[in-house]
């Protein structure tokens, strides 16, 4: 799967390479602000208080 | 054949990459937000106390509660045991919105030298982590509270001591909050107490840990 979207980005190899980059930087940062907070919340993994 | 296990090991390899990714979300990416909102809440607090200088209502001190809403600075909590100079700010309120940002007071729990049991809920793991060390909690350490209204100082009579597992509790063991711990949660109150409570185990939530302590000396403002 990486591989396939290698070969079907733009241009030559550089930009490339900074598009996969950006690409990557992209996922992470929503996994970051928005997937891994909805799952901390949703599966009760981290409570500090009683009743 | 060989393509299809290509892509399964791509996926099993991406799988590990997400966890890992969410291990370094909880162990630092959460503390970074909650250093910043500290920040913003000791500024807050700081406003708060130059309030309560210009209109000091000696009568009624309880009245800088009032005007509090979830996720507003309450107070500033200190705790030796965790570090000379450890100290966090406390925010209004134990909803998991006010918990990223530091240790919240219980709502309905009484206020720092009233009648009754001041307590405060705060992250072991992720989030600042403000109670990791909670374990370390022992019988007669002193825990201070710095709020509008004052100073205030409680000594725990009843902490972990050292045990990883020491006070550890249900989830469901409110009374730890009541008013009067071990009474019905009417019993009136005659003395003045803190309730600390966090998670058990570090990393999870299937139980919970508290400490509690009696209030040995205030220096209202």
């Amino acid at each position: 799967m990486y591989a396939w979207v290698w070969r079907h980005l733009p241009g030559p190899w550089p930009v490339r390479l900074f598009i996969y980059l950006v690409l990557i930087l992209g996922i992470v940062a929503a996994l970051f602000f928005w997937v891994f907070p909805w799952v901390e919340d949703t599966f009760d993994i981290n409570r500090v208080t009683v009743g | 054949m060989a393509v299809m296990a290509g892509a399964l090991g791509e996926l099993m390899l991406t799988g590990g990459v997400l966890v890992l990714l969410f291990v370094v979300y909880t162990l630092w990416g959460t503390g970074i937000q909650t250093a910043a909102a500290q920040n913003d809440l000791r500024n807050q607090f700081e406003l708060q106390l130059d309030e309560v200088d210009l209109d000091t209502d000696e009568d009624e001190p309880q009245a800088a509660y009032e005007g509090l809403e979830l996720g507003d600075a309450y107070g500033i909590l200190r705790i030796p045991r965790f570090g000379e100079n450890w100290e966090k700010i406390i925010v209004q309120g134990v909803e998991d919105e006010d918990l990223k940002n530091g240790p919240g007071h219980y709502l309905d729990s009484a206020d720092p030298g009233e009648l009754g049991n001041f307590a405060v809920a705060g992250h072991r793991s992720g989030h600042g982590e403000p109670f990791a060390r909670f374990p370390e909690l022992q019988e007669g350490d002193i825990i201070e509270v710095e709020t509008a209204t004052g100073i205030y100082q409680y000594q725990l009579y009843d902490a972990p001591d050292g045990d990883s597992d020491g006070n550890k509790i249900e989830i469901q063991d409110s009374w730890v909050a009541d008013p009067v711990p071990g009474e019905p949660s009417s019993a009136e109150p005659s003395e003045s107490l803190l309730t600390l409570t966090t998670c058990w185990p570090r990393w999870g939530s299937s139980h919970r840990m508290y400490a509690t302590g009696i209030l040995i000396s205030s220096e209202e403002r």
